[in-house]
């Protein structure tokens, strides 16, 4: 039930990508809208790093970022192995993307952590 | 086959088949056009991650990576993963919904002239078009005059 | 839309040529030939061969469209050759090509070895809990006519092979199963004498099964007898991840043996009808 299962996880985690990328979108391109401040100052430094001290934020983004590389690498590995690859290169490519996800979603969890622990003016 | 069969010649269409192989229905080529921007996007949003960790570098230097993204070519490149992500996102909503059967009508005896199962969702596929056109022109019109 | 021209006449088929023996590439050659109302693209090539190319392959029999051997990429679209007729096309060139995403043995012929070995990979039988009854049946397996109409649609498939064609994961992945094996797991996976969806797993539940179906319709669309794989796939799809969740179809609910005395009496109570001839 590997593949099945594989492919339902591809799809349960679109309704938080969906919210997730909504609310993110919502915060930069109609921060007027919903903050009260310039798109320009919703991106500057100082608010952006007080953002990021919530932890609201950082649950969020940390569920965003493992829910959108699975989503995407699940897709690229199914392109990548739609074409015509021996099995070992098949399987390079499996070992391959995950290795690559786990890289990014460590990346992004410290750099995410990094912003939680900020201290302005330090 | 035996040995004395002369070679076939490999007739695969390839990843060209992805693009354009005959004069198929619509849904074929939202298939290509749903693969182009999730290649685009996944890209993207590797390229996000790593971008703005720039924020451990400084206020400086995010500020200057800031100016950056507000220069028009890049403004051009944001309302164009806007436009994928839109795609991308409504099309998904149609292939979560058909790709697990809904949708689609049920299996029944065919008559002639046959009505299949991406004719019987074409109405789905023509509401989530429009509402993507109509999310696009909005989020251009923001994008472009705030 | 435009009407199409349908008076017979003179029409130019570019037709895809290859001999193995001599040619390293196909090529295309242009035949004319006058075109009468009612004729088929196979009729056509019958003309074509015995008037013009005396050495074009393609494979045919039945000529009717049960048979299903002659499926030809035929302007830019996969259809049996016996069932398009040459002027409802509407064109003055008709373009006739081998199916693509099969090997081409000659001319107009493909290898259809990929389509039957896929068909043969995910076991295209009846697999019922009791064995000895498979192979000697004492009575009938009890099915009511929604459980039939559940898998019917499928049941039409005449394997010609035009869904693989026109599929696009096909066109890059040679391992994947393809829209006419994954509709007929389907049709067997869901008839309720069938208890088979384990042994069948091995070949649908890999990464070259179901879920490297994209819903892009285009096998529905070829498909000449209106089978409809793209749905058979996607009900897959739904079984296989209803199966992953415990909602699998359970072995205990597979179709019952009729009584044996019940076919007995209906053999018995089996009236012919009334002569209609004169003795």
């Amino acid at each position: 039930m590997r593949e099945t299962r594989l492919w339902s996880l591809h799809l349960l985690v679109i309704p938080i990508i969906v919210v997730l990328l909504g609310l993110h979108f919502a915060v930069m391109h109609y921060a007027p809208v919903f903050y009260g401040v310039s798109v320009e100052e919703a991106r500057s430094f100082e608010v952006m790093v007080e953002r990021g001290r919530s932890v609201a934020q950082f649950v969020l983004y940390i569920l965003l970022l493992a829910a959108g590389l699975y989503h995407g690498l699940y897709g690229l590995r199914g392109i990548l192995r739609e074409l015509p690859l021996t099995p070992s290169l098949s399987k390079a490519v499996d070992v391959g993307i995950l290795l690559f996800g786990l890289l990014i979603f460590s990346f992004g969890t410290y750099v995410t952590w990094w912003t939680f622990g900020y201290k302005i003016g330090g | 086959m035996n040995s004395n069969t002369p070679t076939s010649y490999p007739n695969r269409l390839g990843v060209k088949g992805w693009v354009y192989a005959g004069r198929y229905t619509f849904e074929r080529y939202l298939y290509g056009g749903h693969r182009f921007a999730g290649l685009g996007l996944i890209a993207y949003m590797v390229l996000h991650i790593i971008e703005t960790a720039n924020r451990m570098r400084g206020e400086q230097a995010w500020a200057g990576l800031m100016a950056l993204f507000a220069s028009p070519p890049f403004k051009v490149i944001e309302y164009l993963l806007f436009a994928a992500a839109v795609f991308h996102a409504l099309n998904g909503v149609r292939l979560l919904l058909t790709e697990l059967g809904f949708f689609l009508g049920k299996p029944k005896e065919p008559v002639y002239p046959y009505s299949t199962s991406v004719m019987r969702h074409r109405p789905l596929t023509y509401v989530i078009m429009a509402l993507a056109g109509l999310i696009m022109v909005l989020g251009g019109s923001s994008l472009f005059f705030p | 839309m435009a009407s199409k021209n349908t008076t017979p006449r003179e029409i130019t088929f570019r037709v895809r040529r290859f001999d193995p023996d001599s040619d390293s590439a196909p090529s295309w050659r242009e035949y004319r030939l006058h075109v009468t109302e009612g004729m088929t693209v196979l009729e056509a090539l019958h003309e074509i061969k015995a008037q013009q190319a005396p050495t074009l392959a393609w494979r045919s029999s039945c000529r009717m469209g049960v048979c299903g051997s002659c499926g030809m990429f035929i302007n830019d679209l996969p259809q049996l050759a016996c069932q398009t007729q040459v002027l409802h096309l509407g064109t003055d060139v008709v373009t006739v090509a081998p199916l693509p995403n099969y090997p081409n043995v000659k001319d107009l012929v493909p290898n259809l070895e990929p389509l039957i070995e896929k068909h043969a990979a995910i076991k295209p039988f009846i697999i019922h809990p009791n064995s000895q009854e498979m192979d000697v049946p004492s009575g009938e397996f009890l099915q009511t006519a929604e459980e039939r109409e559940a898998f019917s649609q499928f049941t039409y498939c005449i394997k010609c092979g035009l869904c693989l064609a026109a599929c696009p994961t096909v066109a890059t992945d040679p391992l994947f199963l393809g829209p006419q094996a994954l509709a007929q797991a389907y049709r067997y996976t869901v008839d309720n004498r069938d208890c088979g969806l384990q042994e069948r797993l091995e070949a649908i539940d890999a990464f070259h099964g179901p879920f490297q179906c994209h819903l892009a319709g285009a096998c529905s669309q070829a498909c000449p007898k209106g089978v409809d794989p793209a749905l058979g796939i996607q009900l897959l799809k739904r079984t296989l991840v209803l199966d992953s969740i415990g909602f699998g179809k359970k072995k205990s609910s597979v179709a019952k043996l009729s009584p044996l005395a019940d076919v007995v009496k209906a053999i018995e109570e089996f009236a012919p009808p009334p002569r209609t001839v004169n003795q």
